[in-house]
């Protein structure tokens, strides 16, 4: 198993609970943007487009932690922006360990190694590197040469210092299956716990309109990449979620199952799309239309996307939610071991 | 709705963005459709109060029913400003989502493959293979 059995049990109660009190609907991973500011300026990234006053401004750790508190899910992502940019990120990440809370650190590992002595080993805490493929399609998705080789060492020293590492990869038309498949056994040789992979969403505001994949195209690439899959490969996602990549299973978005809190509050109706701000996790749930959104409702933002936080939690809904699914989460551990 | 001159201090309108442009609106439903542009811009707005006062900011939300908008301004805290008090919108700073760092970057990998392309060229006729 990729994930940690602690972890494993702890999500899985959390959504049996969820079940048996009869929510319909319920957030998994909170994604906290503590900043918006960032070290790089990706190609296909929408997030960082906004004015120095405003990429000047971080959510401190008293407000991460109360919308930790606030939200309730298990799990808490850490993207941004760029996190190991925020002055108090250890802080927050201590605050959110001592809940009990499985944060993922998402990072580009720029700084990582300079900062990494600011953080304790735990199974509460990943770093998830940002990482898009081997050396030339990594550094050209991020608009920076050199940037590859700076996260791999970053990667081999978080790893020896006993931290659990994941790798988070976004894939963009042009990716080429068989680069994708040595990208992967290189990360697996690295040590890393497991690989987390999406397709890209195609953010409005991203510089690079043209890279985008569309639905059709989504599933053929993760077809290949996925096809006869090394066994050695560990991915930090539902089994039920690669089986939707790659087109096999259908599923419609759960926006809310991924709620996002910035610092403008809490963002309608998911991390991808921005439709405006509720003040408390309470409002965001009871006030957002939900109707309006995921592929099903037509809305053309949805049309394409089948990207992770959307997906995920209908991935993890649908393994505890109907024997089909829980069916083909033990077939797939059973046929891949996880 | 009323498109007003560019102020002198905003910047240069780009095709394709409300940069360096400004809207009056006329009536409620122009006021709600050139708030909703604003929300979408990636760039400071200056809005135009009815009281002649101007603030220039970042509009980070509207709540069309109770009819308010979220306004980081460059120096201060978040204010909430009445739709019924704004006169004016002028989309007053770089839109920050206007694709230059991918044009840029690309005709930066452009440059460096034809140095490379070059200097193989030149390295090859120097062992007279070409």
């Amino acid at each position: 198993m990729a994930v940690p059995l602690s972890q494993v049990w702890t999500v899985t109660s959390y959504v049996l609970k969820q079940k048996l009190l009869g929510r319909r609907r319920y957030p998994l991973v909170l994604m906290l943007e503590p900043l918006f500011r960032c070290n790089l300026a990706c190609a296909g990234c929408g997030k960082i487009q906004y004015p120095d006053h405003i990429l000047n401004k971080r959510l401190s750790p008293e407000q991460c932690w109360a919308a930790a508190d606030e939200c309730g899910a298990p799990m808490v992502s850490i993207p941004g922006g760029e996190p190991l940019i925020h002055s108090e990120i250890d802080q927050i990440v201590a605050g959110l360990v001592a809940r009990k809370k499985y944060v993922y650190l998402c990072t580009n590992a720029l700084l990582l190694n300079r900062k990494i002595d600011l953080f304790k080993p735990s199974p509460f805490l990943s770093f998830s590197i940002h990482m898009d493929g081997l050396k030339d399609d990594h550094d050209t998705a991020v608009c920076r040469d050199g940037t590859y080789e700076i996260a791999v060492e970053a990667i081999r020293e978080t790893v020896k210092r006993g931290f659990r590492v994941t790798t988070n990869t976004t894939l963009f038309e042009g990716a080429d299956p068989v680069r994708v498949r040595a990208f992967f056994n290189e990360m697996m040789a690295l040590g890393v716990e497991g690989l987390m992979v999406s397709p890209g969403y195609s953010y409005d505001k991203a510089p690079d309109q043209q890279s985008f994949l569309k639905r059709e195209r989504t599933t053929q690439l993760f077809s290949k990449i996925l096809e006869r899959r090394d066994r050695s490969w560990r991915f930090n996602l539902s089994p039920n979620f690669l089986e939707f990549l790659q087109g096999k299973v259908e599923y419609d978005c759960t926006p809310w199952g991924n709620p996002t809190y910035n610092i403008f509050g809490w963002q309608k109706p998911c991390y991808l799309l921005q439709d405006g701000y509720c003040k408390s996790f309470k409002e965001l749930m009871e006030s957002t239309e939900w109707q309006n959104y995921g592929h099903e409702s037509g809305n053309p933002k949805c049309q394409d996307c089948m990207v992770h936080c959307g997906f995920e939690p209908t991935s993890v809904d649908d393994t505890f939610g109907s024997v089909r699914g829980f069916a083909r989460t033990v077939k797939s551990v059973l046929t891949y071991g996880g | 709705m009323t498109h007003v001159n560019q102020a002198s201090h905003t910047p240069k309108p780009r095709p394709g963005t409300f940069q360096g442009r400004t809207f009056a609106p006329a009536n409620d439903d122009e006021l709600s459709e050139v708030i909703n542009r604003a929300f979408d811009y990636r760039g400071d707005v200056t809005i135009t109060l009815d009281d002649g006062s101007a603030i220039e900011g970042y509009l980070s939300n509207r709540d069309a029913r109770a009819r308010t908008i979220e306004f980081f301004p460059r120096d201060g805290d978040m204010k909430r400003i009445a739709y019924a008090s704004v006169r004016s919108i002028t989309f007053s700073g770089q839109d920050t989502a206007d694709g230059k760092s991918w044009e840029n970057w690309m005709a930066k990998k452009a440059d460096q493959r034809k140095a490379e392309a070059d200097r193989l060229r030149q390295e090859a006729i120097a062992r007279g293979e070409l």
